[in-house]
């Protein structure tokens, strides 16, 4: 252990607290922009590291917004028609665009670049505009130096929902075996800051692409513990987007995975395996109505600009012990009149039903406590901490981490816990997960 | 003067043993119920106590498998003769609690002892902490991560953020009901970049039930006979195989394991392998069928048992369990000679979900021929390698970033091994 990480092992802590006070925004939700008319400005701002660090970033801006890394996340209909009008406000002669992978764009005013037409000024705007013919998830990037502009953030994700989705028939792909409860997005990314200083210091014409090592590991633009603040938080302005997820047992949770940076990512989850059912804004299906060619992952590979839609489901089932609790003290009931194995309501696992906790837990001062452990090992129960430990699961929720299984991005500057990490939770089952 | 330190090891056990006596709690405590340690022991020498093996006395059920393992550091020798400090794990299944901290001080492996365990097993993992010798500086707790176990509970997770984990002196049981088979792994998840780039990794497997049918059992016209290996439960019988190696990739950083032994900052943006392993070795180590040689340093105790020599009768099905547990980046592992199947990934048969879900209907097939796998940290892939009309010889199965065919400078080693035909 290095002796720095105390002060992260308070920030963890400090966070989460925040988090709970602005609790009403944890929501299970995707946040982004809707509509079909957006106007994006490219801008400069800094965006913050947990350890205080502060790294220029390019961004886009939604109106008169602030530039947020990474770029707002359109959320579309299919069939839509979407027109993105461009401006650029970034200091003279750094021209730049958008590309939309997976779609087929028209380009119009600003000037031609190599790879589409490129804005140079805040006058002057390029209008993209293209179909969202498809469902799925997809990214937008630009196109005008990529190699620095898209280290620097010019990068964003673009979710199209399927004809007849709604709030009350939520899907990925229009199918009843893409159907979802909760979705998050997860943006993995990855930063060499010496190349956002050189850029700072004007020295942008001396960067070697060949010397860039990165040093910081994102998920939706913050670096954990970050990741687990609010979405929105005034002390993150531009880093927008949070990434906290929750469910209950047996529910669908949908993950947007996205690979926005340079490197290939093994993104491990706690927990249980993932069904991963698209990559590339494409259903893996022979018919295109069913998943069928669905594997099911615990570590999923995140190939830099590649998009992938995974469902997860956590149900405790097989543990061989009841995560309810068994005997005096810890009384409920499983009724399963549906007949799949578990409890209609709270979807515990019946055949594990009142089945005592398998081995004896060490005392208290033989063990040292995660934070978000609530002292029992049963779900919706918690137990005494010693003073200091704990604290940051107010509903005996089971806590697993997500995070890059390349455990070397788990840092800050060096600085181990941090990086490409957040926490999922398992809440029990009478918790609304908005 | 490095070298005093190492008789601190004396010291630290009888340390560690007094605070186990004096207290009334905070001893070693392994947790497997019914098993006498005056009566029962480890007889067949697979590192695990099975009740099927007659090992346990009074088992709860004929399923239940207990092992015991203690978490600690010690020294691995590199390809190129250099011992490099580690932290580990070792294995004292069986021994009374009152030997286990003489016993497990000191005697990290890398890698760690392996675990196989089958389908149906009810397996009680206690992990006692015995402390970093070398490095009196640290405090810190230790745990296992059964990674990848299914629908798995945050208490027996592992991980120290959402649980527990155990200081030194202490003992901490693991329960793990295995519902489903595949390759999985195991590691230390405290300090999880700093503990697993020292070495707290190893091999972890569920073989399927399929294994165990009755013989003659019809599997959608595949007769299954007894004594038959699958690499996971197929229901058709395409995933036979005669024999089965865990193959478990990993690289380590000199630089970070030097800064570590000399107790300075710790590496992780810069951390940059240069020994790249299979279990634990670097070629033209991994081929060694034998135990290596005990490290000088290690008070001779062996540390790296594991060899990656695979071996096959021409005519041969073999499993490679490949698993990937380093942590700094992606390999790419080639069998140019003899083309590989990839069946299973990441614990699970490569097949689409069943159509009605009922059976005997299978899912889409999604096994694929190939030269080559790649994985990152946290992955694992179930690789079939069919020897029917491979000349005998030796053949190579290596990584071809093949700057990593490497033992740090010295040139034609690192993460390699060969495969044996023979007539």
């Amino acid at each position: 252990m290095n002796r720095m990480n105390g002060k992260q092992g308070i920030l963890i802590p400090v966070v989460f607290m925040l988090l709970m006070l602005f609790g009403g925004q944890a929501q299970a939700v995707v946040n982004g922009v809707t509509g079909t008319n957006f106007n994006f400005a490219v801008r400069e701002g800094h965006i913050s590291s947990p350890d205080g660090g502060s790294i220029l970033m390019w961004g886009y801006a939604n109106g008169n917004g602030l530039m947020q890394y990474p770029g707002p996340t359109l959320i579309v209909n299919q069939g839509d028609v979407i027109t993105i009008n461009l401006t650029n406000e970034l200091p003279a002669g750094n021209p730049v665009s958008i590309l939309f992978p997976g779609h087929s764009v028209t380009a119009s005013g600003g000037s031609q670049g190599l790879l589409t037409r490129e804005s140079t000024s805040a006058t002057d705007t390029v209008t993209y505009t293209f179909t969202a013919s498809q469902p799925g998830t997809y990214t937008y990037h630009s196109g005008t130096r990529p190699e620095l502009q898209i280290e620097m953030g010019l990068a964003g994700v673009i979710i199209v929902r399927p004809a007849g989705y709604s709030p009350a028939n939520k899907t990925a792909y229009g199918t009843g075996d893409t159907a979802f409860d909760h979705e998050y997005l997860f943006v993995l990314s990855d930063i060499d800051p010496n190349v956002h200083d050189m850029v700072e210091f004007g020295m942008a014409n001396q960067i070697d692409n060949s010397k860039r090592v990165s040093a910081l590991w994102l998920i939706n633009g913050r670096m954990a513990p970050d990741t687990m603040g609010p979405a929105y938080a005034p002390w993150l302005p531009h880093q927008p987007y949070n990434c906290l997820p929750r469910t209950n047992p047996g529910k669908k949770l949908l993950l947007h995975v996205v690979a926005a940076g340079r490197e290939i990512h093994p993104f491990h989850v706690h927990g249980n395996n993932a069904t991963i059912i698209a990559k590339d804004g494409r259903l893996l299906s022979t018919d295109g109505v069913t998943p069928d060619l669905a594997a099911s992952e615990f570590t999923i590979q995140n190939e830099p600009e590649e998009t992938v839609d995974a469902i997860f489901t956590w149900t405790g089932k097989d543990l061989g012990w009841d995560i309810y609790g068994a005997g005096v003290g810890y009384e409920h009931d499983c009724v399963d009149n549906s007949g799949d194995g578990f409890d209609d309501v709270t979807h515990e696992y019946c055949a594990d039903h009142n089945k005592q906790f398998p081995v004896l837990l060490p005392e208290k001062q033989d063990l040292v406590f995660g934070g978000f452990w609530s002292g029992s090992p049963y779900m919706g129960n918690s137990a005494q901490l010693p003073p200091g430990e704990g604290g940051l699961n107010m509903n005996g929720g089971y806590f697993f981490m997500w995070h890059s299984h390349t455990e070397r991005e788990l840092t800050n500057f060096n600085i181990f816990p941090g990086g490409m990490m957040t926490m999922m939770v398992v809440e029990p089952p009478n918790v609304i997960i908005p | 003067m490095k070298t005093k330190r190492y008789y601190l090891a004396p010291l630290l056990a009888v340390f560690l043993l007094q605070a186990g006596v004096t207290a009334a709690l905070g001893a070693v405590s392994f947790q497997c119920p019914g098993f006498d340690p005056a009566a029962d022991s480890d007889t067949n020498g697979d590192g695990m106590l099975r009740a099927t093996d007659d090992e346990i006395s009074n088992p709860l059920t004929p399923s239940q498998v207990c092992m015991h393992l203690t978490g600690g550091d010690g020294f691995v020798t590199m390809a190129d003769g250099k011992e490099t400090y580690i932290f580990g794990f070792a294995n004292v299944t069986g021994l009374p609690d009152n030997q286990v901290l003489e016993t497990g001080i000191f005697a990290a492996n890398f890698p760690a002892p392996s675990i196989i365990l089958r389908e149906g097993d009810n397996f009680y993992l206690s992990l006692t902490n015995v402390g970093m010798m070398l490095r009196p500086d640290l405090f810190d707790a230790h745990s296992v991560h059964f990674h990848g176990f299914p629908n798995a509970a945050p208490v027996f997770d592992g991980l120290p953020d959402s649980a527990v984990a155990i200081v030194m002196g202490s003992t901490l049981t693991y329960y793990y009901q295995l519902a489903e088979p595949g390759t999985h792994m195991y590691h230390c998840h405290v300090e999880a970049a700093e503990h697993m780039q020292m070495g707290m990794l190893g091999n972890l497997y569920v073989q399927p039930a399929q294994n165990r049918l009755p013989d003659n059992t019809d599997l959608n016209g595949f007769i299954h006979h007894t004594g038959y290996k699958y690499a996971l439960n197929d229901g058709d019988g395409s995933t036979y195989v005669d024999k089965e190696y865990p193959i478990q990739i990993g690289s380590f950083d000199p630089a970070f394991h030097d800064a570590s032994e000399s107790v300075q900052p710790l590496p992780f943006a810069a951390m940059k392998d240069k020994y790249a392993m299979l279990n634990g070795r670097g070629y033209p180590d991994t081929v060694n069928p034998d135990p290596l040689p005990a490290p000088v340093k290690n008070n001779g105790k062996v540390s790296q048992p594991v060899s990656t020599l695979i071996e096959a009768v021409a005519g041969e099905k073999v499993l490679l369990r490949i698993s990937n547990l380093n942590v700094t980046r992606f390999y790419t592992m080639a069998s140019p000679s003899i083309p590989m199947q990839v069946v299973g990934k990441d614990a699970r048969l490569l097949r689409g979900a069943d159509p009605d879900g009922n059976g005997p209907l299978l899912g889409q097939n999604l096994y694929y021929k190939t030269s080559s796998v790649t994985l990152g940290g946290g992955e694992s892939v179930d690789v079939i390698l069919d020897t029917a009309g491979i000349e005998p010889g030796t053949y190579f199965f290596y990584t071809t970033n093949l700057n990593y065919l490497t033992n740090n400078t010295e040139d034609f080693g690192g993460m390699m091994t060969e495969i044996l035909i023979t007539n």
